[in-house]
């Protein structure tokens, strides 16, 4: 299952779309950065206004590397999810791995009022690796209790849907903690769960980044694997997959690639669901080949411009990411099912 | 070395919602060689989908032993599983984007590496797999867009690409009109008699089980078990005994069932 030669030119089309968002993203904003200083993040010449490097380092490129990290992690985790639940609806929100992350910042928000450990006046250093580990260690504990119960029960289905149930119990206990919060600290909850990309520095984006290529790279090795889910847990184990063994890692791999794009950002909403099927619809397949770089194209394209919508009011401040996405997403998706219904019948 | 498979003793059943194990069979003993057309045969409820998920250890053997060739199904690892047996099952491919030859490939997947990339020596075996099937020409259309006939047929190239000496069908005709299932069964005849694969199949057609296999095995619904040419099971009335119901009875000569006359 090859790339086939029709696809390739739209790849190279999608790269340079890519680039183009990326550096519109360092271009706009709620000042103008000149061109000149815009291509100076590739040539690295010195010829630069000092205050527009501040600016492009500091805000900016932080935050359109943050929103290509997330884009891919949460795109390819969203692939992954639904070909191993064989579910067009799988997604990182649904199995309840993104509500574990808002529990943990949750649960350290609410551990900070009741000790009386004033976070949000305290150190900002400190605030944010609590922040994000507790994010970190709420995702994986979901994960490990989805991968817990994997092991005893067999049906994707089941599992699916103990998923769901699982979000939706950790965000009743988000609720009632929000309840017993004070106002500062459910301003500084529902910040985070609005989701944002620029909340990240250089370096924490940059780690993002590394860690969201890495894990991506291994999906390269399971593009087999994938393809053989495609055709039911029997068939796969007829060609010599051993399913129950890649279920587990694929979901491992999902898991890790949405711990990576929610920590510093919140949980993004609607990518890690909308864009495989937008890949799928667009290439007209279902072959991972084609489909895992197809996805990660897209779901940078995907942030990158929900970013730059993000910005368009114009302010210092942008619009919350998670509302931009679930505005561009969730259209996407009604229009995915409605076409899908139409190819069904054709 | 003629002998495929090899059956001793087998049990089969499985797991009750109460944990108890419900036995379907306690002593199957089969064996299949090469070349041959076999047809499991019984009502409803017998255990043939058990049987050949059991020996395809999908599902747990519960005493007993499978032999593929000289090695214990036990022993064998999935993928060398693979390299044995082939399969054709009822289970419906959902996706709507996988063309055929998408499909036909992953019958390559034993043998294959990592990322599952072809070699010019697979894609003779995808291309051979079609033009046998004699569906060169839906090589690049979508699978979901077949017909039932059609699709079946690409399962079965799917199975003769992976090149094993067996291929185990599960309700291969089922579902499929009367012209799609005569070319189906031929083909499976062609399969085993010139290319001297073993042909494993379950079905509920009485009637093109008894024209197309070499042999027959039995499945009855309380534990009987038998085994023989077509011909002679007819003739002896044991497939009576396996199905006929109360009033409606298996015409030998027309082979088909009818009302038991008064007289």
């Amino acid at each position: 299952m090859g790339i086939k030669g029709k696809t390739a030119p739209w790849f190279i089309i999608f790269l340079a779309l890519v680039i183009i968002l990326f550096l519109a993203n360092l271009w706009y904003g709620s000042v103008l950065i000149p061109w000149k200083d815009v291509l100076w993040v590739l040539t690295g010449s010195d010829d630069i206004n000092e205050i527009n490097k501040v600016i492009i380092l500091d805000y900016r490129l932080p935050q359109a590397i943050t929103a290509i990290a997330v884009g891919m992690a949460l795109s390819i985790a969203g692939l992954i999810l639904q070909t191993v639940f064989r579910n067009p609806l799988a997604g990182p929100s649904v199995l309840g791995i993104s509500s574990g992350a808002s529990l943990g910042v949750a649960l350290v928000v609410f551990a900070g009022s009741l000790f009386q450990l004033e976070l949000l006046n305290s150190a900002y250093i400190f605030r944010e690796i609590s922040v994000v580990a507790a994010a970190l260690i709420g995702s994986f504990l979901v994960l490990l209790i989805i991968i817990f119960i994997s092991t005893r029960i067999s049906n994707v289905v089941t599992i699916l849907i103990i998923g769901i149930m699982i979000g939706y119990t950790v965000s009743a206990i988000v609720g009632v903690i929000q309840f017993f919060s004070r106002a500062e600290e459910l301003h500084a909850y529902i910040l985070w769960g609005l989701g944002s990309f620029s909340k990240t520095s250089i370096s924490q984006s940059v780690f993002l980044l590394c860690a969201s290529l890495l894990v991506t790279m291994v999906v390269f090795f399971y593009i087999k694997g994938l393809n053989a889910l495609l055709l039911g847990d029997y068939y796969a184990k007829s060609v010599g997959v051993d399913v129950k063994q890649i279920q587990i890692i694929l979901i491992i791999i999902a898991g890790l690639l949405i711990a990576i794009g929610t920590v510093f950002t919140g949980p993004i909403a609607f990518v890690g669901l909308a864009i495989p099927h937008l890949a799928r619809y667009f290439f007209k397949t279902s072959n991972h080949g084609i489909l895992i770089p197809a996805v990660i194209l897209f779901g940078i394209s995907l942030t990158l411009i929900c970013n730059l919508i993000a910005k368009l009011p114009g302010y210092d401040t942008s619009l919350p990411i998670n509302a931009v996405t679930s505005m561009v997403g969730a259209p996407i998706i009604i229009w995915v099912i409605v076409k899908r219904g139409k190819v069904k019948r054709a | 070395m003629n002998r495929l498979l090899k059956i001793r003793n087998l049990e089969i059943g499985f797991e009750s919602k109460k944990g108890k194990a419900v036995r379907l069979h306690h002593s199957l003993n089969f064996e299949l060689t090469k070349g041959q057309f076999i047809s499991i045969l019984g009502p409803n409820g017998a255990g043939k989908s058990t049987f050949l998920r059991t020996i395809l250890a999908y599902q747990k053997v519960l005493s007993g032993d499978v032999y593929y060739g000289e090695s214990l199904l036990t022993d064998l690892t999935v993928k060398e599983l693979a390299k044995e047996v082939a399969v054709v099952l009822t289970d419906k491919i959902e996706e709507s984007f996988l063309t055929v030859y998408e499909i036909v490939s992953t019958g390559r997947y034993p043998f294959s590496g990592f990322t599952g990339r072809l070699t010019e020596e697979d894609n003779i075996f995808i291309s051979e797999a079609l033009e046998l099937v004699g569906i060169s020409s839906f090589t690049n259309r979508y699978f979901h867009q077949l017909s039932d006939g059609e699709r079946q047929k690409v399962m079965i190239a799917r199975a003769i690409a992976q090149d094993t000496a067996l291929i185990f069908l599960d309700e291969p005709v089922a579902f499929i009109d009367a012209p799609s299932k005569i070319e189906i069964m031929e083909l499976l005849t062609m399969l085993s008699h010139e290319h001297q694969k073993g042909i494993l199949i379950a079905t509920h057609d009485l009637e093109a089980a008894l024209r197309y296999s070499d042999e027959l095995w039995l499945l009855g619904v309380d534990g009987e078990v038998d085994k023989g040419d077509p011909k002679g099971l007819l003739n002896n009335g044991v497939i009576n005994k396996f199905f006929d119901k109360d009033n409606i009875v298996l015409n030998k000569e027309k082979i088909r069932f009818e009302k038991k006359s008064i007289n």
